[in-house]
């Protein structure tokens, strides 16, 4: 018998919500077989299994968190009973018999199987006829208290509920009937009757596992990063006329990069001339990265996901282009994988698309800076003393003060806008 | 009280019994004029002559069938095997004649008759000396079984052994021979009766029922959780396995919530196999964990030592299935 455990599908994945499950109770299971669909801090994914037999119990339900690690369900041979080799050391001897030694008989093995369903019918099951696992005196015991064990949450092997569980129930205070556990979450409350206040009548919505994320990591980039501000006008007047250009030359079908790819390459040069730029304050030190990952924000459904152009230092303009429409679009569909949302540098944010003129950003920590991109719009400039019409945009740049400091900001800041402002240098 | 090691306190047990009954003697392989294998017979030829302390030929079968016969015509034979493997030689007596026969003859005839036999492992002597046989004995209905740890129960249970009208099997433990401790002398305390654990370390966090060498590593065990891990153990040695003191390990277990048995024979229908199930029959509502056992691993025993050493269980893996048996309470 193996347990299926939560597993981690990020670097900040501390917990998971199971959102489906893709295999019912009695289905065979294969290596690699799509198990379960997972909602992780940072996207929806199907978890493909890693063991092959029978899915014998499915031990978190639809819709419930736990964290990595705990088991979710068990797969176990297909005759129900467990395999030689297998993590069930409790239903063996301990000590010289065990792991490395002959295996034993196999009548040792049949004691091991699952407990069949009829095998104690007073005990108390779970809405879908499994039974609780309880030790006897845990059951004892619940069964004098009136305490139903299929609130309990079990501590012991494999969730068993022990006498100390049903101890820690005894002691958390008891409703007229039995124990109604009090660290359930309550999505009750939100469909609760509306009341009315000052405000109108409130109503409440459980964040996703994502907005919950982006909730923690905001609040603690604002708590813990102190945020300034550098702003600039570009022009983007050579930009415009380049990529006119490169449109009325574009085949069918293919790909023109946007201004927000531009942005992109011109970031990504800039921070391999600014290593302080392309790091990271973390732990009392600074950490520089030797790869230049650009992040691009994108609105998602009710959310914001941040997929990372890999080594974009390194990618020509139209790769750039092409992947970033592939994860945009990846995003949207809510195909974006964890590793996709990994690992980025440094970050830029796009609000132009709205008419926004500019905008603060709040930096994706840890990374040391982001740029904040509004829209580009034709204004009257003073040149040579002369009144004339440019393409101008403006960024403004949210800097980390820990590690990236006002004039290196300022000067990767103006290399950023000196690259945009003469566009072939993106094509070198 | 006097200490005395292990084979000496036997020794004494025997030497008592003979001088204060004519009818007990002493027969085995080279138990007179070589003392015994194991010198637990040292001096008693001297004392007690020829007649009384009997060298024999190697026959296992033969010896105890002269025991048997000796004991149904009224003496109290005291006799002693090389090792518990090789009572297996003697079986046929032991099993088809002095554990049968007080039935078949409705207790018409009478076998008191003691066969003595060292068994265990750590000495490198191999698959045919080593082996641990006491679940074998525990299974035939008609036999007592005794399995002392300590020099004073070894005294105590063989003088008991001796008086007592049905045919016993002592199981010593060759390691413990030398094991040094406090004895009663003659007359200082009775015998002990079978049928009585002793509660070697009181503790409420979970029962380790241990015999022979393995009461010693449950002691062992039981200081090692209670310095490492803050769980105090109780320690019990059931002294004999017929009968067994289970109203001892009971109510132990009904404290403890959780047992744990160590033994060095062989996994499958042990000791501990055995006593998981009563435990599991009369204190079902007490556990909260499975019955965990720690047991010699299900193999002839090694020769080679580092083999052998892996092969017998020690206080790590007592520890271990202690805390296994504490998952989710500590």
């Amino acid at each position: 018998m193996a347990d299926v455990v939560m597993p981690r599908l990020s670097d900040s994945m501390e917990e998971g919500t199971v959102l489906q499950w893709l295999k019912a109770v009695g289905d065979e299971v294969s290596v690699g077989d799509e198990l379960v669909e997972i909602e992780t801090d940072k996207a929806n994914m199907a978890y493909e299994s890693d063991v092959a037999g029978t899915l014998s119990e499915i031990l978190v339900q639809e819709g419930e968190t736990v964290a990595i690690g705990i088991p979710i369900a068990r797969v176990g041979d297909s005759d129900g009973s467990a395999r030689d080799g297998e993590k069930d050391a409790a239903s063996q001897p301990a000590g010289p018999v065990g792991a490395g030694d002959p295996p034993a008989p196999a009548v040792a093995k049949a004691s091991s199987g699952p407990v069949p369903p009829t095998a104690a019918p007073e005990a108390p099951a779970d809405g879908d006829g499994h039974r609780v696992k309880a030790s006897p005196l845990a059951r004892r015991i619940a069964k004098e208290r009136e305490l139903d064990l299929t609130k309990l949450q079990g501590s012991g092997p494999g969730g068993r509920i022990v006498k100390a569980d049903v101890e820690k129930a005894k002691a958390e205070p008891v409703g007229e009937k039995g124990f109604e556990p009090a660290a359930t979450p309550a999505p009750a409350a939100a469909a609760g009757p509306a009341v009315e206040t000052a405000k109108g009548e409130i109503s409440y919505e459980e964040p996703s596992k994502l907005q919950s994320t982006v909730a923690r990591r905001m609040a603690e980039s604002k708590a813990t990063a102190p945020h300034f501000y550098l702003r600039a006008s570009v022009d983007m007047s050579e930009a415009v006329s380049g990529r006119a250009k490169l449109k009325e030359l574009a085949s069918e079908g293919s790909v023109v990069p946007s201004f927000n790819d531009m942005v992109v390459k011109a970031c990504a040069l800039a921070l391999r001339e600014h290593p302080r730029a392309n790091g990271a304050y973390r732990d009392g030190r600074f950490e520089l990265y030797s790869r230049v990952n650009v992040g691009v924000a994108v609105a998602a459904k009710d959310a914001l996901v941040v997929p990372t152009v890999f080594d974009a230092d390194r990618k020509g303009l139209r790769q750039i282009a092409t992947e970033s429409r592939a994860l945009a679009a990846k995003v949207r569909e809510g195909q974006i994988t964890p590793p996709e949302l990994s690992g980025a540098t440094f970050t830029v944010s796009n609000l132009g698309m709205y008419g926004i003129d500019g905008f603060s950003a709040v930096i994706n920590p840890p990374q040391a800076a982001i740029l904040a991109v509004g829209a580009i719009e034709e204004r009257p400039v003073v040149r040579d003393g002369e009144i004339a019409t440019a393409h101008l945009m403006q960024v403004d740049l949210a800097c980390d003060h820990r590690i990236l400091y006002g004039a290196p900001a300022a000067e990767f800041l103006a290399r950023v806008r000196a690259l945009l402002e003469e566009p072939l240098s993106l094509a070198l | 009280m006097t200490t005395l090691r292990m084979r000496e306190a036997l020794r004494d047990a025997m030497a008592e019994e003979m001088r204060r009954d004519e009818a007990v003697f002493v027969m085995g392989e080279d138990v007179g004029v070589f003392q015994g294998a194991f010198k637990v017979t040292e001096g008693l030829l001297e004392e007690f002559g020829e007649r009384r302390v009997r060298d024999t030929p190697i026959s296992e079968n033969t010896i105890v069938g002269a025991g048997v016969g000796a004991a149904i015509g009224g003496l109290r034979p005291v006799v002693e095997l090389m090792t518990v493997n090789f009572a297996l030689l003697a079986l046929d007596q032991i099993v088809n004649h002095a554990a049968a026969i007080p039935y078949m003859f409705n207790g018409q005839a009478r076998v008191p008759l003691v066969v003595r036999m060292p068994g265990g492992g750590g000495h490198q002597l191999g698959p045919t000396h080593s082996h641990s046989f006491e679940a074998l004995f525990l299974q035939v209905p008609g036999l007592l079984v005794a399995c002392p740890s300590t020099p004073a129960d070894g005294k105590a249970l063989l003088k008991a052994a001796i008086r007592d009208d049905n045919p016993v099997v002592f199981i010593e433990h060759e390691s413990l021979y030398g094991t040094r401790g406090e004895v009663p002398e003659d007359g200082e305390a009775e015998p002990l009766r079978f049928g009585e654990a002793a509660v070697r370390r009181e503790g409420g966090d979970v029962t380790i029922v241990g015999l022979l060498k393995m009461a010693h590593v449950a002691e062992e065990a039981a200081r090692a959780l209670s310095h490492e891990h803050g769980v105090e153990a109780e320690v019990i040695d059931p002294r004999t396995l017929r009968p067994l003191d289970l109203d001892t390990i009971l109510a132990s277990v009904r404290k403890t919530n959780r047992a744990v048995i160590v033994e060095e024979g062989w996994p499958h229908g042990g000791v501990g196999a055995n006593l998981a199930t009563l435990i599991t029959e009369q204190a079902f509502d007490h556990l909260d964990a499975p019955v965990q056992r720690v047991t010699g691993a299900d193999v002839p025993m090694p020769y080679a030592r580092r083999l052998e050493q892996a092969a017998i269980p020690h206080e790590e893996h007592v520890v271990q299935a202690a805390l296994a048996a504490l998952e989710g309470s500590i």
